[in-house]
Order: structure tokens, then sequence, then C-alpha cells
């Protein structure tokens, strides 16, 4: 009785790997076949308030310490933006003057910054937000384009342009 | 010599055992739960300016695949917009009552917009305007950050 339990003592315990990695090898499977890594995505935020109508164009106060001549408006640009049957830009313009004609590649992106920072660079009349009228065949991805570029204005506090609202152009 | 052949051979499974180990630890931390949610078949734009979405609010923000005819894509299945939309808006404001929140008219909460690059503005629209008649205010559209879209 004793020499068997001293031979027991002696081998120890010896545990069974083969199933353990079995196992581990399933579930190694299961992630290997689902993985799939994330896509690089970006985002762009922007405050959306629901649009004004045109007629009735919202002018906000803003009073500056001291008052006096130190009153000021702000109120928000306007982009009209047409397309062609196929959804490419085919006219920009802003507020009555045409800035931009044809499709929206990288020149006319520049073109439109160019206009837009200039009038965004006059402090008198700041722009605290911007509605863009679209025709509403117009793709989403060249709307992007033209938003890119208007998210790139800075206001006069320093900040970025994130106001920007949306109207169907009415045909 | 006979002896040695009748145990057999027997490999020593502990390293191949811990190396498995370490490559199921790495997936399951790889692993993006959130992903089921965005819907891979949408071919997005392209956006150079387009960064990483920064939000830390208590309630999560609700995402939109807007596929081709401007319905909202969730799990894969097409829904209307208005259905989808009011009744997140509705789950959120109940949320929100719960915990003694007041919202003003206002969800604090963006909608995260994965639409396809080929939308027609007017559709996009229509699912924007849902989203602002049930009171969503913040946006964020997703784009692709780079040239390396499918």
């Amino acid at each position: 009785m004793a020499r068997r339990r001293r031979n027991k003592t002696k081998k120890g315990v010896e545990l069974n790997l083969a199933a353990m990695l079995d196992m581990a090898f399933q579930l190694l499977t299961f992630f290997i076949l689902t993985f799939k890594p994330a896509p690089v995505e970006g985002h762009l935020a922007l405050n959306m308030p629901p649009p004004v109508p045109q007629t009735k164009i919202e002018r906000t106060e803003n009073v500056v310490e001291g008052g006096g001549p130190s009153i000021q408006q702000t109120e928000a640009l306007h982009l009209f933006v047409t397309a062609n049957d196929q959804g490419d830009v085919e006219q920009v313009k802003l507020e009555n003057s045409v800035i931009a004609s044809g499709q929206l590649t990288e020149p006319m992106k520049l073109v439109i910054n160019r206009r837009l920072k200039s009038l965004f660079d006059l402090q008198r009349t700041p722009f605290d937000r911007i509605q863009i009228e679209v025709d509403r065949r117009l793709r989403y991805e060249e709307l992007m384009k033209l938003i890119e570029v208007c998210a790139k204005q800075k206001l006069p506090d320093g900040s970025f342009m994130t106001k920007i609202s949306f109207v169907e152009m009415e045909r | 010599m006979s002896a040695n052949s009748g145990e057999g051979c027997e490999p020593n499974l502990t390293p191949m055992l811990d190396m498995v180990f370490q490559l199921v630890t790495f997936f399951m931390l790889v692993i993006n739960f959130k992903g089921a949610s965005l819907d891979q078949s949408l071919q997005l734009p392209v956006m150079g300016s387009a960064r990483p979405l920064e939000w830390k609010g208590a309630h999560e923000p609700l995402i939109l695949n807007v596929d081709l005819e401007g319905r909202v894509k969730v799990n894969g299945v097409p829904f209307p917009a208005e259905k989808y939309v009011s009744s997140e808006a509705r789950e959120l404001k109940d949320k929100l009552r719960a915990a003694g929140e007041k919202t003003d008219g206002e969800l604090p909460v963006p909608v995260i917009l994965r639409a396809d690059k080929g939308v027609r503005f007017h559709l996009m629209n229509h699912v924007i305007k849902v989203c602002q008649d049930q009171g969503y205010r913040q946006f964020s559209l997703s784009a692709m950050t780079g040239k390396e879209e499918k």
C-alpha cells in the first residue's frame, strides 16, 4: 500500500494539453476568420440648425462691451449650387455673383476658398453661419467638397465655421 | 532501443499553447464590435481634412448608414429614415428623462452620417431634415481620410 502511494507522488499530475490546444486553435481560427481591420474614417463635425428661409434672413446683434458703434450684426452667408444630370457641380454662386463654373476641381476649390476668405476676413459684417442652397441632383461627394471649403473659414473669434445648413433649391 | 520505441514520442505542447494564447489575446483585443454598426458596403466620399470623432458624452451617437436610395441601413437591412430616427430619438428622450437631464428640444447627441458618395442631395437632405425635426442639431459627416478608399 505504502509502495503504491509513493509511486503516485513521484509521477505528479500531468495535464492533457492537447485538448486545451485544440480549443485554443478553434478560438484562434474564429478570430482570424472574423478579423476585419476598421477602415480609416474621419468626420467633419457640423452644427446644423434648421435652415432659415431666405425671405426671413435672421440678423442677430452682438453687443460688444462698451456699446455705441461697436454693435455688430451677424448673418448667414448664402451659397447657391446648381448641378447637372450627372450630379456634378455646374455653378457656384456667392449671394448674387457667380464664383465658379464647371466641375469642382482643386483649383476651383481654391478660388472659392479665396472668395470666402476675403469675406470672412472683413470684421465689419461677420457671418456666423453659411447656408447652402443646393440643387437636388447634386451628389453627396460634390457637396462634401464644398462643405470642406466652408468648414475651413475662420470666424472672428478664431474658431472654424461649424454652422452650416442646407436648403433644397427650388426648380 | 525497443523500450524507447514503446514509450512513443511526446512533444512539449506548452510553448505552442503559449503562442496560441498570445495570438488569441491579440485578436480579442483588436476585435471591433462597433464596426458591426458601420455598413462597409457604402462608398464614403474622400475628405482630407476629416478627423476622428472625439465624443465623450454619456450617450452613444446615432449612426446612420444612408444608401444610394436614401434609406437608412441597420445591420444591412434598409429602413425608412423617419421610422428609424424617430424610434431612436424616442428612446434617447426616455433615457434623458429618466436621468433627469433637460433637453430644451435639442438632443445632446451627434448624428454620424455615413452616406454613400453617390447619393443625391434631396435624399440626403431628407434624412437630415428628419433628424432636425426630432431635435438633433450636431452632425458629423463621415468620410475617408485618404485615397486608400476602395
